[in-house]
């Protein structure tokens, strides 16, 4: 009885902080509806957008334009990431090896990447994906190569004891307790992969989200940016939830509750 | 019997020297393997310059990196600036949306994470907001702003704000009942009870935001940088890649790396004076 008043009460509070966010918007945007449209205004361009495509693509067309990006780049670098972490964790020796390069270009943010990567590759689909790539990289290498480190040594011995080797050791001991790292890893690097794709999109691109940023900066059409904008938090928010729904499957295991 | 035990000290103190020994040579053997890896590194990609596996337009060899950085340090030519003017440029952008980041982050998020009516009251627009990567806010900072400092701060704000908020809440959400029960029964007030036992028991989770909120200030820096600005270590690499010059975008990235790496390790040495109780446990 008392949750119930209580989560009525949580309810109504939140639609209350939405609808105060509304009546915000509205009352700044109505002095400058050039500089600042109001959410009616942003609607109709939504709808307008939905209607009439941009650069012949249609909106639903620049958000897959968006995600095919970012899902190419994230399933290389799941793949060489997660294989390099593995290796690095397991063996001093490569660590040795790999760490002092991955630890020096690590700190260097993936934006800073835009310039030399147009110099070398162009602005064509290569070097966006790659961007993207670079984003995610990092993130996974260092939390699989973190999360093997850290396998409890109980484990190790116990796959020891029946004489496990190297391979299968990998496979059934240290990969499914790493996972959770992995995981997270990969977390990190969704979201950073998704700001990577919006940036290379506005530095030089016809398609995709960031590209629609770009446009309506360009024409001056701030409702079209703010369209853009409002897209590019759906489906990231959407990205992390499918992953986070991922998640739950391949380690439930983990999760507490 | 005194010598038998003398003798089996004698033996462990033995295994412990030559276990040492045994570490020793390892992290000797480790450093090696380092160093030539790095070697290695850097001569294929002088090779691969030298030998124009490379166009040497689009890419420079090493030593021309070690050359323009030191001609940088005193030349403005070819971007406008010398590196060090680049430098505090950046840094004193950085530094302004951050601390106010820091600023108003934290407490917000301690408040959130404490007072139930106000977390509820606050979150959903947080939770609008957050998922928009800052960078795809400069357009329209740029239109409300203009192109001056306020509209770079601005997202650099935007980028360090969302972790700050973040952890803190997490870290007040986090505290066990047991502390909080005991602070209400020997008499605390709500206000006490928030601040010396939430809030402490929030720090080292609220630094960790405050340290992940440096990383992601910095390398929005760049971002903001890239799109409008007259100076800057952002500028600078923009300005190598119309000028056609990879060694400056280089020596540029190379430099945005290194002072993160510093700003980085500094903050951590900071965490370990502030939040000294969590290392003792």
């Amino acid at each position: 009885m008392k949750k119930n008043q209580i989560k009525t009460r949580d309810m109504l509070l939140s639609a209350l902080s939405i609808l105060g966010l509304i009546a915000v918007w509205f009352l700044v945007s109505n002095s400058k509806p050039d500089f600042f449209p109001t959410p009616m205004a942003t609607i109709e361009r939504l709808i307008r957008l939905i209607e009439k495509p941009v650069m012949k693509i249609s909106i639903l067309g620049h958000v897959l334009a968006s995600l095919k990006r970012v899902v190419l780049a994230l399933i290389a670098a799941i793949i060489l990431g997660v294989g390099i972490g593995l290796f690095m964790g397991w063996n001093k020796k490569v660590r040795a090896a790999i760490n002092p390069i991955l630890m020096a270009l690590r700190p260097i943010p993936p934006i800073a990447w835009i310039p030399l990567i147009i110099l070398l590759f162009g602005i064509g689909e290569f070097p966006k994906v790659l961007l993207v790539f670079i984003g995610a990289f990092f993130p996974i290498v260092m939390n699989t190569m973190s999360g093997v480190a850290l396998v409890e040594d109980m484990y190790l011995k116990v796959g020891k004891i029946y004489k496990a080797n190297t391979a299968q050791m990998l496979r059934h001991v240290v990969f499914p307790a790493a996972m959770p790292a992995i995981l997270a890893g990969i977390k990190i690097a969704i979201s950073s992969g998704w700001m990577v794709v919006v940036a290379a999109e506005m530095l030089s691109s016809k398609s995709g989200l960031g590209f629609l940023i770009n446009r309506g900066r360009d024409s001056y059409d701030v409702a079209l940016i703010m369209v853009a904008m409002i897209l590019i938090g759906v489906v990231g928010a959407l990205l992390s939830a499918v992953f986070t729904l991922i998640e739950r499957k391949l380690c439930g295991w983990m999760s507490k509750e | 019997m005194s010598d038998n035990s003398k003798q089996i000290s004698t033996e462990t103190a033995n295994s412990i020297q030559i276990e040492a020994k045994a570490k020793r040579r390892e992290a000797r053997q480790l450093l090696l393997i380092s160093t030539v890896s790095v070697l290695v590194f850097l001569c294929l990609w002088e090779l691969a310059v030298r030998a124009g596996w490379i166009d040497s337009k689009y890419l420079c060899a090493p030593t021309m990196v070690v050359e323009t950085f030191l001609q940088k340090l005193t030349d403005p030519k070819p971007d406008g600036a010398v590196l060090g003017v680049h430098i505090i440029t950046s840094l004193r952008l950085v530094l302004v949306g951050y601390l106010t980041a820091v600023i108003i982050g934290v407490p917000l998020g301690l408040i959130m994470g404490y007072y139930h009516t106000f977390d509820k009251l606050v979150s959903p627009i947080f939770e609008i907001v957050r998922p928009i990567p800052p960078i795809a806010w400069i357009p329209l900072s740029i239109i409300w702003l203009g192109v001056g400092t306020t509209a770079k701060a601005f997202i650099i704000f935007l980028a360090a704000f969302v972790p700050c908020v973040i952890n803190s809440y997490t870290g007040v959400k986090l505290t066990p009942v047991v502390y909080l029960n005991v602070a209400k029964t020997s008499g605390a007030s709500n206000w006490e009870v928030f601040w010396t036992v939430s809030r402490n028991y929030a720090m080292p989770l609220a630094f960790t935001g405050i340290q992940v909120a440096l990383g992601n200030a910095w390398s929005t820096l760049v971002a903001s940088e890239l799109l409008a600005a007259t100076a800057g270590l952002g500028y600078m690499i923009q300005q190598g890649r119309s000028l056609v010059r990879p060694d400056v975008i280089i020596v540029g990235m190379l430099t945005i790396g290194v002072i993160g790496a510093i700003l980085t390790t500094l903050l951590s040495k900071l965490e370990n004076h502030v939040v000294k109780w969590r290392s003792r446990a």
